[in-house]
């Protein structure tokens, strides 16, 4: 407890308050700008922070980190453009809140989600980090591949209301994540020779397409704004109330976020479209997520943001990063001489305590620039059509072509685009082939390393607790829809 | 200044201008006059962030300091640094873009598919840093190699890799073969999951980059057996290479360098390695290297091309197996 005062007095000493400022803004200018992620954002600044005090660098790196990501789910809200894959989810209500002229709700929401959900995961990681490092190692491959499979059970509830239409794109997904280089044989599958797609889909460049060039093209149809209203209503602190309203919601998205941060093989952008899903099961409407829901926002957003710490858990305690931005978190870590490991938390606790004190005012300051600055952004869906829509496929486009450089990336986006266009027309939702994209890999790898570890046996998939566990909750999740009526007519037969 | 030493100034000056002017400018830049003159580009074959693209922005600063220039990295990841190479075989030899990579990531690459272009094609400026690959075990299995050794060839053990066709997969292929085990090889993207999938048991050993393993190598959590190298690593003095056991064992070296596009003059490899040489030698990034925990091995031109030439011959004959 000493060692959290003293950081917290550290970190309010006022060179590391300006570097956590300098680093939150800038940070936010990275996420909001189309293709720079926080991995170039961090990058970029290496050989300028090299001259500091350790811990105010490290400061500076976590708040822009932190900072990138809310950025990114600005322009998810506000364009239908998500910054980094982890603001996919975010785009589902977001976006359509903006429709209906409640965009400053949903910055209310955004900036709420940023400040608790970040809160939560932080306080979290303080307190119990070396022990949800140790229970991440017991992840196997036979442990990765069951939650891969209890997290696609999700689509279940994702599909409900189009059944057939939600499996095929669910489907679709799962197969356009085998494209590319297959890690466990060697082989290259679906590329037909060519070489930008050897990695698989590019992620970040799909997204664009399904969502800010099909979204374009819509918009291209009517001569309104973003906001077909044309007006806005709602406030800032009306979403800040909403917020406060779900308290359970808020911390099962928390947990699902934590969860998935702290194991080191599982997407991060699958975090909030898992949170989303579920929220969506739990909801007593789940008719409304995807048609602009608050609480399918502050889910998804809520679990992005708790992801965030989690993900630091396994890259601190350990050294073993679970995304690209730990692994430069981690790399820069090591540059100031604090090497990350089970003792990092006793050798350079100074340093690491004001890391994540300092995580946690950054939350804060992402609120405080939600409600002085972001809440004037909804503006931006008050502008006429011939205008913006120009202004987003230039921008994300531009956007898909920086991550790599490589102008095939755009031909990636624009045919996504017109694949999401087709499925938004014939009525096919895109979340399903999202889910099925960002989770694919993770069934299929997972299987293969299992089976080659036991030597072909299956009996791999049910030795450990953790599996009994998981394998008992994919059941439940599948016989859920029908346990509630099976539930009812028993409890009302007792009557 | 006297007038008469000014006109002397001038007259040497106007000979000097006339000479550089009489000559073709394809001469002017084989004789790397002038060079360089305007921005360089450092291409790296990997995003930004990681290990290659990290040690190219520590370096850089210094090398501005040397080249008098300024420079630009680029990133230019995609199919494991395969686009990158495509793209810098075309690039043109005129010193002012570059490419450092992991050797001999893109010869393998050569082995595994077909590529249009050849990294005996590109020339050699110099390579200033070398990886440690390590075989880890957990630190509740064995004690010692031998020991290891002994295991391995009772029965079949799983053993990690951190990617197909990876500088770790030639180590540990290299490593196999001269050991005569049979190993059960999982696979994973990148060297995080398969040190995850170690430290929690879930295999009995594996073959890693000495930078991802040394956090739960530090805490006792992990326990290095061997080093592929020819040298120890100043950083882990205390494990041995194969040498020290008694095993002769072919090293193929995983260095950090840089080339120049084919058919680059001389006389700007020149420049360019003298300005790197000094650049790694300086007090300044010896400093970083060491907080980031880089093992310096400065490589001159010539001596980088003969590594990349032997290494040929050594990788081709595990051209199978890379693709099994």
């Amino acid at each position: 407890m000493d060692m959290v005062l003293q950081a917290i007095e550290f970190v309010f000493q006022w060179q590391n308050m300006a570097a956590l400022v300098g680093g939150s803004v800038y940070g936010i200018i990275i996420g909001v700008l189309p293709g720079l992620g926080p991995s170039a954002g961090m990058a970029l600044m290496i050989p300028i922070v090299l001259k500091w005090n350790p811990a105010t660098a490290l400061i500076f790196m976590g708040s822009l980190y932190k900072c990138s990501n809310y950025g990114g789910s600005l322009t998810a809200i506000l364009v239908n453009t998500p910054g980094d894959a982890s603001n996919a989810a975010t785009i589902l209500d977001g976006y359509p809140m903006c429709e209906q002229g409640r965009g400053n709700v949903a910055m209310g929401i955004s900036a709420t989600s940023a400040m608790v959900g970040g809160t939560i995961g932080m306080v979290v990681l303080i307190c119990m980090a070396p022990w949800l490092a140790d229970f991440a190692l017991k992840f196997g491959p036979a442990e990765y591949f069951l939650t891969a499979i209890l997290a696609l059970s999700i689509i279940a509830a994702v599909v409900q209301g189009a059944t057939l239409k939600g499996l095929a794109a669910a489907g679709l997904g799962l197969l356009l994540s085998t494209v590319g280089f297959d890690v466990i044989t060697g082989h290259l599958r679906y590329t037909f020779g060519w070489m930008i797609i050897e990695d698989g889909i590019p992620l970040i460049q799909g997204l664009v397409g399904l969502f800010a060039v099909t979204q374009a093209l819509v918009l291209a149809e009517s001569a309104s704004s973003i906001s077909r209203l044309s007006k806005l209503s709602g406030s800032f602190w009306e979403g800040v109330i909403i917020y406060f309203k779900h308290p359970m919601a808020i911390i099962r998205a928390s947990l699902i976020g934590l969860v998935i941060g702290v194991l080191p093989a599982v997407g991060q952008s699958s975090a909030g479209l898992l949170a989303w899903a579920e929220a969506k099961r739990e909801s007593k409407h789940p008719e409304t997520f995807g048609q602009g829901d608050p609480e399918g926002l502050l889910a998804s957003e809520t679990s992005t943001n708790a992801c965030m710490p989690g993900d630091l858990v396994c890259t601190i305690a350990l050294g073993i990063p679970g995304s690209v931005g730990a692994a430069i978190f981690l790399g820069i870590m090591i540059i100031f001489g604090v090497i990350p490991g089970p003792l990092v938390f006793a050798e350079k606790a100074d340093v690491v305590y004001s890391l994540f004190v300092s995580l946690v005012v950054t939350s804060f300051v992402i609120f405080i620039f939600g409600a002085t600055v972001a809440k004037h952004f909804a503006v931006f869906t008050l502008i006429r059509n011939e205008i913006i829509v120009p202004c987003i496929l230039v921008v994300s486009l531009l956007g898909s072509f920086a991550i790599r450089n490589m102008m095939p990336d755009i031909m990636i986006s624009l045919a996504f685009g017109i694949v999401g266009y087709l499925m938004l027309k014939g009525g096919f939702t895109p979340i399903p082939l999202l889910l099925g994209l960002v989770l694919g890999e993770m069934v299929e790898t997972n299987y293969h390393r299992a089976l080659m570890i036991s030597g072909g046996s299956y009996s791999i998939f049910f030795q450990s607790t953790i599996s009994k566990v998981l394998i008992f909750l994919t059941i439940l999740s599948f016989a859920g829809p029908y346990m509630g009526p099976f539930w009812k007519t028993l409890t009302q037969g007792e009557k | 200044m006297s007038s008469k030493a000014a006109n002397k100034g001038i007259v040497f000056l106007m000979l000097a201008l006339g000479f550089m002017f009489s000559l073709p400018l394809a001469d002017r830049v084989a004789e790397g006059v002038g060079y360089p003159d305007k921005i360089i580009k450092f291409i790296v074959t990997a995003g930004a962030g990681g290990g290659e693209d990290m040690e190219a922005r520590l370096l850089s600063p210094f090398l501005e300091k040397y080249l008098g220039q300024r420079i630009i990295i680029e990133n230019q990841p995609g199919a494991g640094g395969r686009i990158a190479f495509e793209k810098f075989q075309k690039a043109e030899p005129n010193g002012y873009s570059l490419v450092t990579y992991t050797f001999p990531k893109s010869i393998i690459m050569e082995f595994m598919d077909k590529t249009n272009y050849k990294t005996m094609d590109y020339v050699p400026v110099y390579s200033w840093s070398r990886s440690s690959q390590l075989l880890v075990v957990h630190s509740e299995s064995w004690k010692t190699f031998d020991e290891f050794l002994k295991a391995a060839k009772s029965k079949t053990l799983s053993g990690g890799l951190s990617g197909r066709g990876s500088t770790t997969h030639l180590a540990a292929l290299l490593a196999l073969d001269e050991l005569g085990i049979k190993v059960n090889w999982v696979p994973y993207e990148g060297s995080a999951g398969s040190v995850a999938a170690l430290a929690g048991k879930h295999l009995d050993f594996t073959i890693c980059l000495a930078t991802s393993a040394v956090s739960l190598i530090n805490a006792g959590k992990l326990r290095p057996l061997l080093l592929f190298s020819e040298r120890r690593d100043p950083y882990m003095p205390d494990v041995p290479i194969a040498k020290d056991l008694g095993i002769n064992m072919e090293i193929i070296p995983t260095l950090r360098g840089v080339e120049a596009p084919p058919k680059t003059p001389a006389a700007i490899i020149k420049i360019l390695e003298s300005a790197f040489d000094k650049a790694t030698k300086d007090p300044g990034f010896i400093e970083v290297a060491k907080k980031r925990q880089l093992i310096l091995q400065p490589t001159s031109s010539r001596e980088f091309g003969r590594i990349i030439a032997n290494a040929y011959p050594r990788i081709g004959k595990y051209q199978q197996m890379l693709k099994e």
